[in-house]
């Protein structure tokens, strides 16, 4: 094969990829080969073979500071741009990245319209920024409640000393108009410790209803169909991963409505279907049903996979299994699926089928019709 | 008509896209979209009478999954250092980056924006810590992504800060 017909192979190959190759000569990036269709969303003028790359990108200019470096030291020194966000004219976006490297002594530029495995790096970074903000939230959260514990702790304990030490004076007194002060001491410090006890009930209270997604006045409301399609995206990444499909079966999605808070019932889904990926062999399928039935919305997630053993059946949703190693160890999610899911007053459930596979159900009420 | 680059720099999640979408476009979400990469957006505002054309870079947050690409901050005039008030770590985090950003680029003009205001019960930076930047020169401003409060304020600080003579 000659030497042009091997460039020629090369240049189709780069079209076909969607990468736009620039030569840098006398100041000017002109384009090699067709320009990609996506090209011109952004530089209308680049239309033709040999056309020169307009400056009008504040990024790309940015860039070219570190390309021209890149050209001048040779050898095999790349230069990346990291990808950037440019505006089509008709007002979308586009996400690019640009390469600047050196080839048989002339400068080039690759432009890159960034496609699926961006989106996937850009899903993952989302879902790992998501946990480690929470996390931080917990913990600081966690912070505050230490702190809290350990007022609430000396407050019981100066009433409680107050009631110790009364009680060993009465058993020394003899003087009954001394003891009757000492009883009223030690009465007002137990009232003053049941004060304090109900006062963290009702904080408890308050946090349990919060966890109910109710804002105190009324029950929450989410549209299925939101919550699927973000559980969906959430689990995207793992599915393409693994080679699994995730199909959805019912009608009727964007018109149904739980009560439940949406933040909460994305977890859950999320949830259910990282378990169900879990155990759906490669390639594989994830069925993912929906219906109506009699006030309430039924949700069915079913794989193929091996069932589980009956030992790890009865513990799925308990607190036990979050104390588990090993293979239930997968399974420690579920338990705040069974919290959240009740606290709703819903119902969550799992089936082995004969056949093998396995089947996560969720019952969730109507905001018009709670159960 | 004056142009200047401008960056928004911090922390994952603290709100720099948010700040830009409710300054450039008065537009604001609740949902968190993470920023991979850069973007670039453009605004026009008075400051004592000139008109500042802000090209305003907003970069992708600093956080161990990516750390802050300083040739992206080549030619810039000043930045917005972004925290989020309800997660005190974020601001730790802005003081470190700060560090950095003036290594690469040198002193230019820059404010903190304590961002998410508007979410007062989960507020966590304690005043006395704003008060001791205040006091190393630094100049705050608390922002609102959300409801708007401080966020033209801001930015139209920082371009005047931009314009002024050295």
């Amino acid at each position: 094969m000659s030497k042009l017909e091997r460039d020629s192979r090369a240049g189709a190959v780069l079209e076909v990829l969607g990468i736009a190759v620039f030569v840098h000569a006398s100041g000017a990036l002109r384009i090699s080969g067709q320009p990609p269709d996506w090209l011109r969303l952004i530089w209308p003028t680049v239309t033709e073979p040999d056309a020169t790359l307009p400056g009008s990108s504040a990024f790309l200019e940015n860039f070219l500071i570190d390309a021209r470096e890149c050209w001048t030291a040779g050898g095999e020194k790349r230069a990346r741009s990291g990808p950037w966000v440019e505006q089509t004219a008709d007002g979308n976006e586009l996400s690019l990245e640009a390469t600047a490297l050196t080839i048989g002594g002339q400068a080039i530029l690759l432009l890159e319209r960034l496609g699926e495995v961006f989106e996937a790096k850009k899903s993952m970074l989302q879902k790992a920024r998501e946990t480690v903000i929470a996390y931080q939230r917990l913990n600081s959260e966690m912070q505050k409640k230490e702190i809290l514990l350990h007022c609430i702790s000396e407050e019981m304990n100066a009433a409680l000393a107050n009631v110790i030490t009364s009680l060993r004076l009465i058993e020394l007194e003899k003087d009954p108009t001394r003891i009757g002060q000492l009883l009223r001491l030690a009465s007002r410090a137990t009232e003053e410790q049941q004060t304090l006890i109900n006062k963290v009930l009702n904080v408890f209270a308050a946090e349990l209803e919060g966890l109910r997604g109710r804002d105190g006045t009324a029950m929450a409301q989410t549209q299925l169909g939101d919550a699927v399609r973000a559980a969906e995206e959430n689990v995207a990444p793992q599915f393409a991963d693994k080679g699994v499909r995730l199909r959805l079966a019912g009608s009727g999605l964007d018109e149904m409505r739980v009560a439940m808070d949406s933040t909460h019932l994305t977890r859950v889904l999320s949830t259910l279907l990282e378990n169900a990926l879990q155990s759906a062999p490669a390639g594989d399928e994830v069925r993912l049903n929906f219906a109506e039935e009699s006030g309430a919305i039924l949700i069915r997630i079913s794989d193929n996979g091996p069932s589980f053993p009956p030992d790890i059946c009865a513990n799925l949703f308990s607190r036990a299994a979050t104390a588990a190693s090993g293979p239930q160890a997968s399974h420690l999610p579920l338990q705040f699926c069974r919290i959240a899911v009740e606290n709703c007053d819903g119902e969550i459930g799992y089936e082995s089928r004969h056949e093998g596979g396995n089947t996560f159900w969720v019952m969730l009420p109507t905001p018009a019709a709670p159960k | 008509m004056i142009q200047k680059k401008i960056c928004m720099i911090g922390a994952s999640g603290v709100g720099k896209t948010s700040l830009i979408s409710k300054f450039v476009h008065s537009m604001f979400s609740d949902k968190y979209l993470t920023t991979v990469g850069v973007k670039i957006d453009k605004k026009t505002v008075a400051v004592d009478g000139a008109e500042v054309m802000l090209m305003i870079w907003d970069l992708e947050g600093d956080d161990d999954y990516q750390r802050l690409q300083t040739s992206y901050l080549r030619g810039s005039s000043g930045y917005l250092l972004v925290a989020d008030g309800t997660r005190q770590i974020t601001l730790d985090q802005a003081i470190e980056i700060q560090g950095r950003v003036t290594a690469a680029i040198g002193p230019v003009p820059f404010l903190l924006a304590l961002n998410k205001a508007d979410l007062v019960s989960q507020w966590e930076i304690d005043q006395s810590r704003v008060d001791d930047l205040t006091a190393r020169g630094w100049k705050s401003f608390k922002t609102s992504a959300k409801e708007g409060a401080g966020v033209e304020e801001a930015f139209v600080e920082l371009s005047r800060q931009m314009i002024q003579p050295p």
